[in-house]
């Protein structure tokens, strides 16, 4: 009967440092574990503004790993979202009832929107890619010889691809790109993030608002040159959900209200978001390459 | 006191039991645990076969990693993950923001979005025509059914990748690829590719196969396999719903350095793509065990798709 007894403690002994051992495995995976302390949006140090922006990119789902069929592989998690399609309705810039789509990517940095007014027989579509930018006559316009037409949009460079970079998305990532000059503060009980711009973009600072989940709410930018008034702009986000059809986790806002100058140019509902990094291509047409003074 | 001793060795054992995990895999793989998906570093000398060209010849699957799993998956695609800390795009360069893990653990759906998201993260795309770009976006997030690869079929080339063993004569090459289970079943491929200076057949005289007609030849210390005559009921990556025409033309290069073979494709098809598109890098390891043979694969059964919640290839 003693011997029965030892042999059973013994044993639930050994399940007991087997389950030790596992969860100490499934817990850090081999990888240096982050703090899980929560942010604290007033210091501004280092480790708060990474907790504060790991927050804001979970929040939106951006963050993802998987280990299927990974082996004796396993990697951290990085930033999963790369091209995004998402589809709206609502006012845009004059026309009341608008179907609105914006196609975008992040690496390279590109984005189309193309809005096409109930009823009105011209779409608009308008497209940037790094420094480049132009209008198409139809999508693709300009790359294949006799298929439309792409005309260069130079000046609007910038504030098309500020429209990539103040989306929630956008924010984020640009926000941690910043490094050491992005500062995380404490505005009437809500994080706010501040950062600059860069690249195209320099001289643009942005400051975003993150709702108690750490969801983009509110982002407004202002550039160091007061010219630039079209940069200039403020934007709301709410209701965020997965709006995919196909399900990705990536969170996107159902309603997007964009004061461009102070001018309200974007009130729109989301219907559907492409967010699993669908096939979206932004060439630029060699007409367009041709006529950018940036190409030189 | 005997049953102490017993004792002792079950908790030592099943203590030691997570590292063993790590440690098995297929049988003649040598598995490497790791944390990273960047290339393997080369070591080593190239050995050379008696007429001076460097020997391809062995079993390319070193690194023991399933061919359809995530961090392959992410390396075809074009994502370094270089450290706990720091991944970038070997493209274009692009740094992607990267998150230690605080946790492991996640409920397979959760895993498969996930993998879908994570698969389909880099810069490095085919351009088609425009009139296309809908239907390649379609093909990829309905891939569960539009795949032509599905149901064992043959991969085709260039998406059957690095070949897992390559035989070396100075006129002709094996090429193995062993079929796959799991996500993405495939049928075992093996291509004989003649390097005895003849040309290819003309086109119109070709049926379409999924391996095509190849022929190869030496560019300095790289051997340069050139095919064509495919059918088109294949997609030329694993991932992305890239399909082609039967005038496809692809020009793969295999460049060994030391215990490494890089791997590259060209596809070119002007009917479809805009420009040719070269596939990222590959980069395999040669087995260290020189004894290593490839296995036989087990028969093609597809069990995986009625089982899968998403519609895309995860």
């Amino acid at each position: 009967m003693r011997a029965k007894i030892t042999q059973s403690k013994i044993w639930m002994l050994a399940a007991t440092l087997a389950l030790i051992s596992h969860s100490a495995f499934a817990q850090t995976g081999g990888a240096k574990p982050a703090s899980g302390a929560p942010a604290n949006p007033a210091s501004g140090d280092a480790a708060n503004r990474a907790n504060v922006l790991r927050a804001a990119a979970n929040a939106l789902g951006m963050i993802r790993w998987s280990d299927i069929g990974a082996g004796p592989v396993h990697l951290p998690a990085i930033d999963a979202v790369n091209t995004m399609r998402i589809r709206a309705t609502g006012t845009v810039d004059q026309s009341a009832d608008a179907d609105y789509r914006l196609d975008l990517a992040y690496n390279p940095p590109a984005l189309r929107v193309e809005i096409a007014p109930k009823g009105a027989a011209q779409h608009t579509i308008q497209t940037v890619r790094d420094k480049y930018a132009w209008n198409e006559s139809e999508i693709g316009a300009g790359l294949v010889p006799g298929k439309g037409t792409a005309t260069p949009a130079m000046a609007d460079v910038q504030q098309r691809l500020l429209q990539l970079w103040t989306l929630p998305y956008g924010v984020v990532k640009a926000s941690l790109a910043a490094g050491d000059k992005t500062t995380v503060s404490t505005e009437n009980g809500a994080t706010v993030i501040t950062f600059p711009l860069s690249g195209t973009l320099a001289g643009v600072t942005v400051k975003a608002t993150l709702d108690p989940k750490s969801l983009v709410t509110k982002v407004e930018t202002r550039p160091d040159n007061p010219a630039l008034s079209s940069l200039v702009t403020e934007t709301e986000y709410s209701d965020y959900a997965d709006h995919g059809e196909l399900l990705t986790d990536v969170k996107s806002p159902g309603h997007i209200v964009e004061k461009r100058a102070g001018r309200p140019v974007l009130d729109i509902r989301v219907k559907t978001v492409d967010a699993n990094n669908p096939y979206l291509v932004f060439p630029v047409p060699p007409n367009v390459k041709a006529a950018a003074p940036a190409a030189k | 006191m005997r049953l102490h001793g017993r004792c002792f060795l079950i908790v030592a054992g099943l203590l030691c039991l997570p590292a063993a995990m790590l440690a098995q895999g297929e049988p003649g793989h040598a598995l490497i645990a790791r944390d990273v998906n960047s290339p393997p570093k080369p070591s080593g000398a190239t050995p050379r076969t008696p007429d001076g060209h460097p020997d391809l010849s062995g079993v390319w699957n070193g690194l023991g990693d399933g061919l359809t799993g995530i961090p392959n998956q992410m390396a075809n695609d074009g994502i370094s993950v270089d450290s706990a800390n720091s991944s970038h795009d070997v493209v274009n360069g692009a740094k992607i923001a990267t998150f230690p893990l605080t946790k492991r653990g996640q409920d397979d759906e959760k895993a498969e979005r996930a993998a879908s998201l994570l698969r389909r993260i880099g810069a490095n795309r085919p351009v088609y025509k425009p009139e296309y770009w809908e239907m390649v976006k379609n093909n990829d997030e309905n891939a569960n059914e539009e795949d032509p690869s599905n149901n064992c079929l043959p991969a085709g080339i260039p998406r059957g990748g690095v070949p897992s063993y390559i035989g070396q004569t100075p006129t002709y090459f094996i090429f193995i690829y062993p079929g796959l289970g799991g996500l993405i079943a495939t049928q075992t491929m093996y291509r004989m590719i003649p390097a005895d200076g003849r040309k290819h057949t003309p086109l119109q005289d070709l049926d379409g196969t999924y391996t095509g007609e190849s022929i190869a030849h030496w560019e300095g210390d790289t051997l340069v396999v050139d095919s064509w005559g495919f059918d088109s009921n294949t997609w030329f990556d694993q991932i992305g719903g890239y399909f082609h025409t039967e005038n496809m033309h692809v020009i793969e290069r295999l460049h060994r350095d030391g215990n490494t073979l890089t791997w590259t494709a060209t596809v070119e098809d002007p009917e479809v793509l805009l420009e040719p598109w070269t596939s990222t890098p590959r980069v395999a390891l040669l087995n260290p065990d020189p004894h290593a043979i490839l296995l036989e694969s087990e028969p093609c059964s597809e069990r995986d798709l009625g089982h899968i919640v998403t519609k895309e290839h995860h």
